[in-house]
């Protein structure tokens, strides 16, 4: 939905259906924001640990090469991770009888294919 | 995006709909929080040698599948316990 609008030059939201439109924008911008500086803060943390374990006075080039397939690696353990959590919420819900089934249906949609690609 | 939005121009229905999808976005965020605190738990566990390529071998996607299902075990089975202690 954000790339619908996405370019369009901004006037001021003037009817409802403008207004909801931007408020939806924002908090999805927000929403995506959050998600990426929790993920940055975790791949600084994991990777600086993995792959810089005696900081000399600048990064070599086998320390740069270990992040790069560190941060790739922590995003495809986090896909890993997601698609495997929301299946196991959905088995649970359904064993549970289903209460919970509107909360837990919106949580599938609510990743971009099933949970795979964090960066959208 | 810093406009200042007029909330009171919207019309009930709108108001609704936008209810729906905040509850939508507070309860996706949950799940990306959880989904990042069992990523870095599950990392610390399965990810033990030196980082050599940038996708998971075949051990450690297995190891972090059994991890996020052994992780939802063990949070099932202290809800069960605690259940069980309020019972009595």
């Amino acid at each position: 939905m954000s790339s619908l609008f996405g370019s369009a030059p901004s006037a001021a939201p003037q009817t409802s259906e403008e207004i909801k439109a931007a408020v939806v924008r924002q908090l999805q911008t927000e929403a995506a924001m959050s998600n990426a500086r929790s993920l940055i803060g975790k791949v600084n943390k994991h990777c600086f640990q993995a792959c810089v374990p005696t900081p000399g006075t600048s990064l070599s080039a086998k320390e740069n090469t270990c992040l790069s397939s560190c941060m790739e690696k922590y995003i495809a353990m986090w896909n890993v991770t997601s698609r495997t959590y929301i299946t196991r919420v959905g088995t649970e819900t359904k064993r549970l009888g289903g209460q919970d089934a509107a909360a837990i249906a919106s949580m599938a949609t609510g990743q971009p294919e099933g949970g795979s690609g964090i960066l959208g | 995006m810093e406009t200042q939005l007029d909330l009171t121009k919207l019309s009930e229905n709108d108001k609704k709909e936008l209810n729906q999808v905040l509850n939508n976005e507070a309860q996706k965020g949950n799940i990306q929080q959880t989904v990042h605190h069992l990523n870095e738990v599950c990392w610390q566990k399965c990810i033990t040698s030196k980082i050599t390529s940038g996708t998971l071998d075949k051990s450690e996607e297995a190891c972090a599948q059994n991890c996020v299902d052994r992780w939802m075990d063990t949070s099932l089975s202290i809800l069960q316990k605690l259940e069980n202690m309020r019972g009595h």
